[in-house]
């Protein structure tokens, strides 16, 4: 929604603009991408951006784990959701960064840890591609349409809030990001009819069982806390677990949460009955 | 042993003869004789195979898939709507390299509804990665079943083969057939043993949902094992006529080739009558010759581009339209023929089942050689058509 | 019968998966399975679940899975138990379905199965839409719910269908065992997957399976939700086994079906009356299936005026 509101704005504006999310294969909580391109002009290319001059984060725990900025050309932007200022940002090379704390914005305004209208304002404060008031006002129509006038004019001042507490300097480029390693076999390396039996590559496992490659951590924003002097082991925890990631330990006399594949959705502390789970902030 | 049986009797006999073990089944005409022959065989206990009723096409050809991914040989038959009903199948099937065998009693698939000959409904299916060939009589329909099993099962191809017979003209028609013993088609035709089938001895996921990341490279095979089974055909036919002492030729057969000036390119039983049509035109000093296509996937340009290449002019049959002008042969061999200076003329006739006499296909051959003096006609010829003039 | 503490630990539907957090669909396959065992095999047609537990080259299963199309689950699973029967494997056939893959879609080869009386276990994950192409109203939709082609319009709101009565059609082909299940009852939904592995013929177990994005409802309360939906009589628990229909769970005393609409943002928009018409649904649904009168107090007055107050917070969380 996010890419399509800042098209609309740069429309307005009269400009040309194209925005388009990729379909991933996940479902709602997953990292997903979106790509906006404008023009003066109209635009043919119809593939997807590989070298931006703006890309813009929402989620800051991605840092850790994508090399976002790889395709930003030299004199590009950053533009991330962040509580921290740019120069304590390590994006693997110094480059032109903007942050602005959306989540906090978000929440204060919109009640709600949705940080897409935010992030637009500070889109428009970093760049200058749009006006700030041509946002508010696409904002306004969009959001309000659906969602009531009310809606619309909260998104579009947590966009200007957003846009005043920008700030833009320079990121840091110290760690090193390797991309995560993908099996790409050539057709003649390609299993029969794609059939799988459980395999290994020089990029982890494959075929049945192997989406423990996949951590989906990054997709929790809380993460449960078990107090152990309260659990009375009833496993309803263990039982409901959508993702399977609590485990019986110490000859199961015991509960460990891998942390690595919850996504923090809470039914463990919500069924618990004693109490004894507690959901924090994944990352504070 | 020799008998006197329908084409949809031989095409079942020769689905026994290969011990096929799943058959999921759906009646439609004029294909049902088969799928009425094999329940018989299997309740009188003569196949020991699981006949499945099921309750449409689209379920057959489901069944099929799962059946032969859990490693059994399948076998079915269909027709027309059927054909059209199970397409969405037909697509998952090839990829995931599953070697189904399924006779397809060609037949018009309506609208306008109607039960006889035309080739409109396989036609349809001619880019699912299904290998598709056309019979001329009933002994051809039995022996290549027997083949396409062998071809399907090949390591180099494991893809499904629809082999079509025409409807009525073959399927409900009596002439002698020669049925193989048993033994000699199990010398044939080894039990099949895939390597990966759904097996919980050792799980495969089998029809993965895709990412674009690797369906190119998937495309890239299927389209390799299409390409590949040229070579097993021709390897095949050449082991059975040794064996069985019958010659089909692989994907194209020729007849009175030698000295011919033109030719003809028929599919299925036309291919039969037009026979008869060359000796006839070569007794009066005609040099005519006959191309019968047998597989129209894979296409076999190569192989067709030689056979014409002392040609001064072609006729191509097709029993079904392309609307967009042509049949779906003409265009393929057209482009086959690509950079060739040969006239080709397409011969459309026998849609909807209507006959396709001697007197048509003499027209053909007319209509063929005045291309190739140089005379004006038509590009593309409706045969037998009222308020048409060929 | 198998307690929770008698489940085995290994994942057969290992975690990586991508089905969003909560997701009630995940839950119930992961137990299902870890109940079912290694010696299944299993088809999912298209819904979410094929997509959150397998994509190329990566998969959840640890059983042989497989997947072609949409409709066709029952003949799917037909054919693979053929192949298995027919080379001598002992092998529990099941499929994972989606409720528009077996209310709408699927149906005829469900029933095809069904009536053959084929040795499957077929598995209905009723999620009340089509949500892997973004929710959609399908026939096992509720009455009043939002979706995405049955808009909150300004003349039309909500779906305007009761739930198909898809229990009713499945018993009719007279199979061996039907069972309705909600995760929310752990030892019924273990007792009723293990009773249907054992028996043989076709076997339909169906499970209320809350979604998150699809019910517009907080991740945590999956379960608390199926609760809810049962204590309301909006689901009902029982088993049918060789027509002989049994109750296994009863509510104590009917709630109404206001607590259960609540809890999710489908349902916010409902007008009065058309709670009212809801309840009325769920009463006379109360009164054929326990054989007796639903809570008077909910079902013989019309429902007070103001109902689930919605929070301008929770339109922003759900969104359209
Ligand atoms: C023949 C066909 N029509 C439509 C689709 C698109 N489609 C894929 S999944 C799906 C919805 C699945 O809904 P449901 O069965 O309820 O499963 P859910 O995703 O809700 O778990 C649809 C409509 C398809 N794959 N095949
Ligand atoms: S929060 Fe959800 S995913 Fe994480 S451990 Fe609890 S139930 Fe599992
Ligand atoms: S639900 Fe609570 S009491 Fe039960 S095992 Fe989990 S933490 Fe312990
Ligand atoms: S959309 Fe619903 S059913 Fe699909 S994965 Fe998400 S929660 Fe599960
Ligand atoms: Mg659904």
């Amino acid at each position: 929604m996010a890419a399509q509101t800042l098209a609309e704005a740069a429309v307005n504006e009269g400009n040309y603009a194209v925005a388009f999310p990729f379909f991933g294969a996940e479902r709602r909580g997953a990292p997903v991408l979106a790509f906006t391109r404008i023009d003066s002009k109209k635009i043919f290319s119809k593939t997807q951006v590989y070298n931006p001059d703006c890309v813009v984060v929402l989620d800051d725990s991605l840092l850790d784990t994508i090399d976002v900025v790889s395709g930003l050309k030299p004199e590009g932007i950053a533009v991330i959701n962040s509580k921290e200022r740019p120069e304590d940002i390590d994006l693997g090379k110094i480059i032109n960064t903007a942050t602005v704390n959306a989540i906090s914005i978000a929440l204060e305004i919109l009640k709600a840890p949705i940080t897409n209208t935010a992030i637009l304002g500070a889109f428009a404060k970093a760049t200058g591609v749009v006006k700030i008031e041509s946002l508010e006002e696409s904002i306004k129509r969009k959001f309000g349409e659906k969602l009531g006038e009310k809606t619309g004019e909260r998104n579009a001042l947590a966009a200007r809030t957003a846009y005043e507490k920008t700030i833009i300097g320079k990121s840091r480029g110290i760690k090193k990001l390797e991309a995560r390693k993908q099996w790409l076999p050539t057709y003649q390396e390609m299993p029969v009819g794609g059939s799988l039996i459980e395999g290994k590559t020089d990029a982890g496992l494959i075929g049945p069982g192997s989406f423990i490659e996949n951590k989906v951590s990054g997709w929790a924003t809380y993460r449960p806390l078990r107090d152990r002097e309260k659990c009375v082991m009833c496993l309803l925890c263990w039982f409901y677990c959508p993702e399977g990631t609590i485990h019986r330990i110490s000859n199961r006399g015991d509960l460990m949460t891998n942390y690595d594949y919850c996504k923090g959705c809470g039914v463990c502390a919500n069924e618990c009955p004693v109490d004894a789970i507690k959901m924090v902030r994944a990352r504070v | 042993m020799k008998k006197v049986i329908t084409g949809d009797h031989a095409v079942a006999i020769g689905a026994k003869l290969c011990r096929v073990e799943v058959v999921p089944a759906y009646p439609i005409t004029p294909q049902t004789l088969i799928i009425e022959h094999i329940a018989d065989f299997v309740n009188d206990g003569e196949l020991d195979a699981k006949f499945l009723t099921m309750e449409s096409e689209h379920s057959v050809m489901s069944a099929a898939a799962a059946a032969s991914a859990a490693g059994a040989r399948v076998f079915t038959a269909t027709s027309s709507q059927g054909l059209a009903f199970m397409h969405e199948m037909l697509y998952a099937t090839a990829p995931l390299r599953l070697p189904i065998v399924m006779p397809d009693a060609s037949r018009t698939l309506g609208g306008p509804p109607g039960i006889w000959c035309e080739y409109n409904d396989s036609m349809g299916a001619r880019d699912s990665g299904w290998l598709q060939l056309y019979v001329e009589d009933n002994q051809e329909a039995l022996d290549m079943v027997i083949q396409s099993f062998r071809i399907a099962e090949d390591k180099r191809v494991l893809l499904p083969v629809m082999p079509c017979l025409d409807g009525f003209v073959l399927t409900h028609t009596v002439e002698p057939v020669d049925v193989p013993q048993q033994e000699e088609i199990d010398s044939f035709l080894p039990p099949y043993e895939p390597d990966i089938i759904l097996d919980t001895a050792r799980p495969a996921m089998i029809g993965t949902f895709m990412p674009p990341e690797y369906i190119m490279e998937m495309r890239r095979q299927t389209a390799g094992a299409v390409e590949s089974s040229k070579e097993v055909i021709q390897e095949i036919n050449s082991k059975f006529a040794k064996k069985f002492g019958r010659d089909y030729g692989g994907l194209i057969d020729t007849y009175r080739m030698d000295d011919a000036e033109i030719a003809l390119i028929t599919m299925g039983t036309v291919t039969s009558t037009s026979r008869e049509v060359v000796d006839e035109l070569r007794q009066k000093g005609e040099k005519v010759g006959l191309i019968k296509l047998r597989f129209f996937r894979p296409f076999p340009s190569r192989e067709l581009k030689k056979a014409v290449s002392k040609l001064s002019a072609l006729g191509v049959f097709d029993r079904s339209i392309s609307y967009h002008g042509g049949g779906q042969v003409y265009n393929e061999v057209r482009s086959a023929l690509f950079g060739m200076t040969i006239p080709v003329i397409n011969h459309l006739a026998g849609l909807g089942g209507r006959d396709v006499t001697k007197e048509q296909i003499m027209k053909m051959f007319e209509l063929t050689r005045k291309a190739a003096k140089g005379e004006k006609v038509n590009e593309i010829n409706w045969h037998d058509t009222r308020g048409e003039t060929v | 019968m198998i307690t929770i503490k008698e489940l085995p630990d290994e994942n057969l539907f290992t975690a990586g998966h991508t089905a969003c957090p909560g997701c009630g669909v995940a839950m119930s396959i992961r137990n299902a399975i870890r109940v079912l065992g290694k010696d299944t095999a299993v088809y999912v047609p298209a819904s979410c679940g094929v997509v959150f537990g397998t994509t190329f080259p990566y998969g959840a299963w640890k059983v042989p899975f497989f997947h072609t199309a949409f409709e066709n689950t029952g003949a799917c699973l037909t054919g693979m138990q053929a192949a298995f029967e027919k080379k001598g494997k002992k092998v529990t056939v099941v499929g994972f379905a989606g409720d528009g893959g077996t209310y709408d879609i699927g149906l005829q080869s469900m029933s095809g199965a069904a009536e053959r009386n084929d040795d499957v276990l077929y598995i209905c994950l009723d999620n009340e839409a089509y949500m892997n192409t973004g929710i959609q109203r399908s026939g096992g939709t509720p009455f009043g719910a939002w979706t995405t082609t049955t808009p909150v319009g300004k003349h039309i709101q909500g779906n305007r269908r009761f739930k198909k009565n898809l229990g009713d059609i499945v018993v009719a082909h007279e199979i061996p065992y039907y069972a309705t299940l909600s995760i929310g009852q752990p030892l019924d939904f273990i007792r009723k997957v293990e009773k249907a592995k054992n028996i043989r013929g076709f076997r339909f177990l169906h499970m209320f399976t809350p979604c998150i994005p699809g019910w517009k409802m907080d991740p945590a309360r999956t379960v608390e939700v199926t609760k809810r939906a049962v204590e309301s009589g909006m689901w009902t628990l029982y088993e049918v086994e060789n027509g002989e229909k049994r109750i296994t769970y009863k509510p104590g005393k009917m709630k109404s079906v206001k607590d259960y609409l609540m809890m999710q943002g489908r349902f916010r928009h409902m007008s009065d009356e058309d709670i009212n018409a809801l309840q009325m649904w769920v009463c006379k649904k109360w009164n054929l299936h326990y054989k007796e009168k639903g809570s008077p107090d909910i079902c013989e007055i019309a429902p007070p005026e103001e109902h689930h107050a919605v929070t301008e917070e929770h339109r922003e969380m759900h969104g359209p």
